[in-house]
């Protein structure tokens, strides 16, 4: 809608385009959050009711692997959010100035988004301190709140 | 890229024409995805009667080349025959699948994508090759800004403005 309305920006229908092409990639992320999720949850339910001797829950593959395709969805939510905030930046900083509050507010949610996914990340527990994933999750989080900071210190 | 790669659709024909072998492997390979798109796409064909069509596709093209009055609509004519032949492969199967005319009506508008995608693709290979790179890593491979950022060595805050450019152009090179 921001890059749609800048009639005056040459380069606004090629925004326009890549916001559509994330737009793509992120429905199919949000079913695949929840279906990691309710696998993983099932699995662990059935880790703890098969537990050992000393009452602790069994961990085996089966539940390893559901829990690290739980942690790798929130991983590419919280890239994609940290993108979504990149091109809304873009956008809020070339566009009409009507469209630059909306703007600041895609960013905003973006980075709410990828701050969400990350903390997803980082309570699987298949993901412990100091793993790759969670440094990445980190990552995308930063770049998402310093992309909407940017542009929103830009229009206050 | 070959030379015969670089050729236009009408110069392919008359290479095809006077006997290159390469030049018909290039034709084939040029056109392949195109017909190979009409028959899953639009038709909806099997994958064993899409490969008959596709057999029998390029047979015809071979042998009725010379039939060709305007080298440079190969496209379309290899498009035409290709639906033609998608449709006696549905004919053949329709005592199987009596809903042959609803099938085929409902998947008419699928021809003017597959069109349109294919006119986008060749549009882009006349792009320069960072616009190709960065178009293909963004829209085909379904890439991040930062990792087309690492593995391109360029810096991640300016690669959406760079593929609106690279858009831009290509939008110019679709209009022209």
């Amino acid at each position: 809608m921001v890059a749609r309305g800048s009639k005056e920006w040459d380069d606004a229908g090629g925004i326009a385009a890549q916001a559509l092409a994330l737009q793509a990639r992120a429905a199919p992320l949000a079913h695949a959050d929840a279906e990691a999720w309710e696998d993983a949850l099932g699995a662990l339910r059935d880790a703890g009711a098969g537990g050992g001797d000393d009452g602790a829950p069994r961990r085996d593959h089966v539940l390893e692997r559901k829990l690290e395709r739980a942690a790798v969805v929130p991983l590419e939510i919280a890239a994609l959010g940290a993108d979504i905030a990149a091109l809304a930046a873009v956008a809020g900083e070339r566009c009409d100035g009507a469209y630059r509050a909306d703007a600041a507010a895609a960013a905003a949610l973006a980075a709410g988004g990828a701050r969400a996914a990350a903390h997803l990340v980082e309570v699987n527990l298949g993901v412990q301190e100091g793993d790759e994933r969670l440094a990445e999750a980190r990552r995308s989080e930063q770049a998402a709140d310093e992309a909407a900071e940017r542009l929103l210190a830009a229009i206050r | 890229m070959s030379s015969l790669e670089a050729l236009t659709d009408a110069e392919l024909v008359q290479r095809c024409r006077a006997g290159d072998p390469e030049a018909w492997n290039t034709l084939v390979e040029r056109f392949s995805r195109y017909v190979y798109a009409i028959c899953v796409k639009g038709f909806r064909l099997k994958e064993e009667d899409a490969e008959d069509v596709f057999q029998d596709v390029f047979t015809r093209v071979y042998t009725h080349l010379d039939k060709l009055r305007d080298d440079a609509a190969v496209r379309p004519w290899i498009a035409q025959l290709t639906r033609r032949l998608c449709l006696d492969a549905i004919a053949r199967g329709s005592r199987e699948q009596p809903a042959l005319e609803h099938d085929v009506e409902e998947s008419s508008d699928d021809f003017a994508e597959i069109d349109e995608a294919f006119a986008v693709r060749e549009a882009v290979t006349t792009l320069g090759d960072a616009c190709q790179e960065i178009l293909d890593r963004f829209f085909a491979q379904d890439q991040s800004y930062r990792t087309i950022s690492a593995e391109l060595e360029i810096p991640a805050g300016t690669i959406a403005s760079r593929i609106a450019r690279c858009l831009r152009k290509l939008r110019e090179e679709l209009e022209s």
